[in-house]
């Protein structure tokens, strides 16, 4: 160690003071700083231009680009599509968020609710079904807040197989249109802490597509993959390596 | 074959050569250049399809770079809103002046802790800050859990790209790492193969390690916030299942708001891999009761960053958001690899941040490491004009060598004061025009080229000719051409 230890409040007070000696130029005063960031240029694509069909459609192909196996369905048809695939899956043991709707609890299956599972009992269980906060079609990305239909971080992370139940008025076209249904978060006073801000619309007849600003979000776009290995794309290294979804047709 | 991982490279700028002798012993394996322009070749060909496909990309990238300069020119507001923030949603912010002190929070915290083991996520800052190293001496195991980090890890290799550490090292010779240290005789090279050995080898080691160290890719400060973006899950192993998550950023990775992301997550996964999206993002915000590590940190580093942003024409630096497309693009990097740079940050973003990171007092060979053709900056997501930067720094090492003493007879400096001289001066310009041309004839050969000179001049001779001085400059040819015709003629011969 060649330098003396400085005591925490002394180093926040180094590096801040440093911060403000070199942008003191530059930095606008906090009045004008919202103006700043209002001004900044964004001449980027908000709105895709898809009609509703073909943001669908292409939901589904960017999903099977990534190796996601896609069916369709409707409200209707849901819980027993949802049993089709658990059946097609092989598999017995599912593990399901606190949160889902006991019509997806499809019969004949070991089920085991997530009230507070432990790391290991998750780890035993050979898929998981949840629902989701967001489909992003431009990259066939599926967003989830980690509200209590789709469950902790760890119920979509240790299962080797994941089904995810997407509904059409989900899916967005462009990744800016997913953060337009995030607004912005209300002002945190120290004592504020809400875990999930949002609740997906995972009703047909719930119309309000509104997110909130999430306090957990996770992006999935397709399997785990890497590609350090000669940059060979390599399926399924530590997170699920198989993402079934379904996708229900509740407005077209 | 299987031992062509050989040489051990120096990444600390402090230590390691200069560029030009650091790239030797890269030239002289082929092995190692195959294995890096192979890997480039693929990245490009996949990030030159997907940036095609996006109609607003220059969009995009302008947006880009006007939030990360905002962002940088009120770097302390935003970092206090985030520490407010991230305090408020239970996290911890720790201030870090230089990478002694950011070592020594992190130890305390891990001592706090009695933390034997911990497990990491691929974070580059803390190869900076030699973090790995310094934790193993003071007693605790330190796990790797990115796939390339763990080929490093274990084959005592060192990181040769920001994105892809490994690149330089193809599959026969992982496969002969894994089945050294893992055991596993009977490995093929296949990487599914190899690939299923690293997921098999950490699956308890995320299940049973309870503390856990990452970087950042974004600090969010409307939120507190953090978001780490990946491809292989060893990311959202190590967020969700420990007890307590030590996060390393620095400073200058603040984002002013969580919309700010829909710009920074479509131009990042791009740049960086070639994809629409990477497989995962996480964000996460201080402590969520009931998911995830409840004890949370985060350690904003400086070290070396607040110097580079009181200069304006250096600030642009801090807007890196580490995709790598710089190092892809550059034709340097293209021939060297990583290591010659003798830093975890190598490329052309290395070029011009690792001697700026060390206040230039070491790596000023760097920003010489170009042929400024500027395919850097054509590929920043966040338009960082490199070679401006390069640029800058090269006149910055320039005037502080012209002025060491003991570089007073450095063959360069004395041609260039006597260069200055002969320059400033007509009559001495033409004086030594008519010298070289008396000199020169010496080495010059029949067929009007000079092949070999000796001493300095040899410098240019080993790789290419030059041609002898004509009988006349043109200065005489145009004076005698004068004397003949008058200037009226002249317009009528036109």
């Amino acid at each position: 160690m060649s330098t003396p230890a400085a005591t925490p409040s002394q180093s926040r007070w180094i590096v801040l003071d440093r911060i403000r000696n070199a942008t003191q130029s530059v930095a606008a005063d906090p009045g004008q700083r919202a103006d700043a960031y209002a001004a900044l240029p964004r001449a980027y694509l908000r709105r895709g231009a898809l009609s509703a069909e073909a943001r669908i459609k292409l939901m589904i192909e960017r999903l099977r680009e990534y190796d996601a196996e896609v069916i369709e369905s409707t409200p209707a048809a849901l819980p027993a599509a949802i049993a089709a695939q658990l059946s097609a899956s092989g598999k017995r043991t599912f593990v399901a968020p606190e949160g889902m709707p006991t019509a997806w609890l499809a019969s004949g299956f070991d089920w085991k609710i997530d009230h507070n599972l432990t790391t290991a009992e998750v780890e035993l269980a050979e898929g998981v079904v949840t629902a989701a906060s967001c489909g992003v079609a431009d990259s066939g990305t599926i967003v989830l807040h980690h509200s209590p239909a789709e469950g902790r971080r760890v119920l979509t992370l240790l299962p080797d197989w994941h089904l995810c139940i997407l509904f059409a008025s989900q899916v967005v076209e462009t990744l800016p249109e997913y953060f337009d249904r995030c607004p912005k978060p209300p002002a945190i006073h120290p004592s504020d802490k809400d875990p999930s801000l949002g609740t997906p619309a995972i009703h047909p007849s719930d119309k309000d597509l509104s997110l909130g600003t999430p306090a957990l979000a996770t992006t999935i776009s397709g399997p785990s993959a890497t590609a350090d290995i000669e940059m060979t794309r390599i399926k399924g290294v530590h997170g699920p390596r198989f993402l079934h979804v379904i996708l229900v047709r509740d407005e077209i | 074959m299987s031992h062509a991982v050989a040489s051990h490279p120096i990444l600390d700028p402090t230590l390691a050569p200069p560029f030009p002798q650091a790239v030797l012993p890269v030239l002289r394996n082929p092995q190692l250049r195959k294995n890096v322009s192979h890997a480039i070749d693929v990245i490009q060909a996949k990030r030159a399809k997907l940036v095609a496909e996006k109609k607003d990309w220059q969009e995009l990238r302008s947006a880009a770079s006007a939030i990360r300069a905002h962002a940088l020119e009120n770097l302390g507001a935003y970092l206090e809103e985030f520490e407010t923030r991230c305090t408020a949603a239970g996290g911890t912010v720790h201030w870090a002046a230089d990478a002694a002190d950011a070592r020594r929070i992190i130890l305390g915290l891990l001592r706090e802790e009695n933390a034997s083991d911990v497990i990491k996520i691929k974070t580059m800052t803390s190869a900076e800050i030699q973090l790995n190293p310094f934790l193993e001496a003071a007693g605790v195991n330190v796990f790797e859990t990115d796939l390339a980090e763990i080929i490093l890890q274990l084959g005592d290799e060192e990181p040769s790209h920001i994105v892809v550490p490994a690149l330089h090292i193809n599959r026969s010779q992982v496969r002969e790492i894994f089945a050294r240290r893992m055991g596993l005789k009977d490995l093929s090279d296949d990487p599914h193969a190899l690939t299923a050995a690293a997921r098999t080898y950490l699956r308890q080691k995320f299940l049973k390690i309870p503390t856990a160290i990452s970087g950042a890719n974004f600090l969010i400060a409307e939120t507190g916030g953090v978001a780490v973006v990946e491809s292989e899950g060893n990311g959202r192993m190590c967020l969700t299942l420990p007890k307590t998550m030590i996060t390393l950023a620095g400073i200058e990775k603040v984002l002013p708001r969580f919309q700010d992301l829909e710009v920074m997550l479509q131009v990042l996964a791009r740049s960086a891999t070639g994809e629409r999206m990477n497989p995962y993002n996480s964000l996460w915000t201080g402590v969520t009761p009931g998911d995830g590590p409840q004890r949370f940190h985060v350690v904003l580093l400086d070290n070396g960053r607040s110097s580079i942003l009181g200069k304006p024409k250096q600030r642009q630096t801090l807007k890196c958001i580490r995709c790598a497309a710089c190092m892809n693009a550059c034709p340097v990097y293209r021939q060297t690899g990583g290591h010659a740079y003798g830093s975890v940050y190598p490329g052309p973003i290395g070029a011009i941040l690792t001697p700026q990171l060390m206040q230039m007092h070491h790596a000023q060979s760097l920003p010489f490491a170009s042929s400024l053709c500027g395919a850097c900056y054509e590929v920043c997501p966040v338009k960082i004009n490199i070679p401006e930067v390069l640029l800058e720094l090269r006149s910055q090492v320039v005037n502080q060598e012209r002025k060491d003493f003991a570089r007073f007879f450095d063959p360069m400096y004395l041609g260039l004061r006597v260069a200055n001289l002969l320059f400033g001066s007509s009559r001495l310009f033409h004086a030594s025009q008519r010298m070289g041309r008396i000199g020169l004839r010496f080495f010059t050969r029949k067929d009007g080229w000079i092949h070999s000179l000796p001493s300095v001049g040899g410098k240019w001779t080993q790789t290419r000719d030059l041609r002898g001085l004509p009988s006349q400059t043109f200065h005489e040819w145009w004076a005698a051409r004068a004397a003949q015709t008058s200037p009226l003629s002249i317009k009528e011969a036109k």
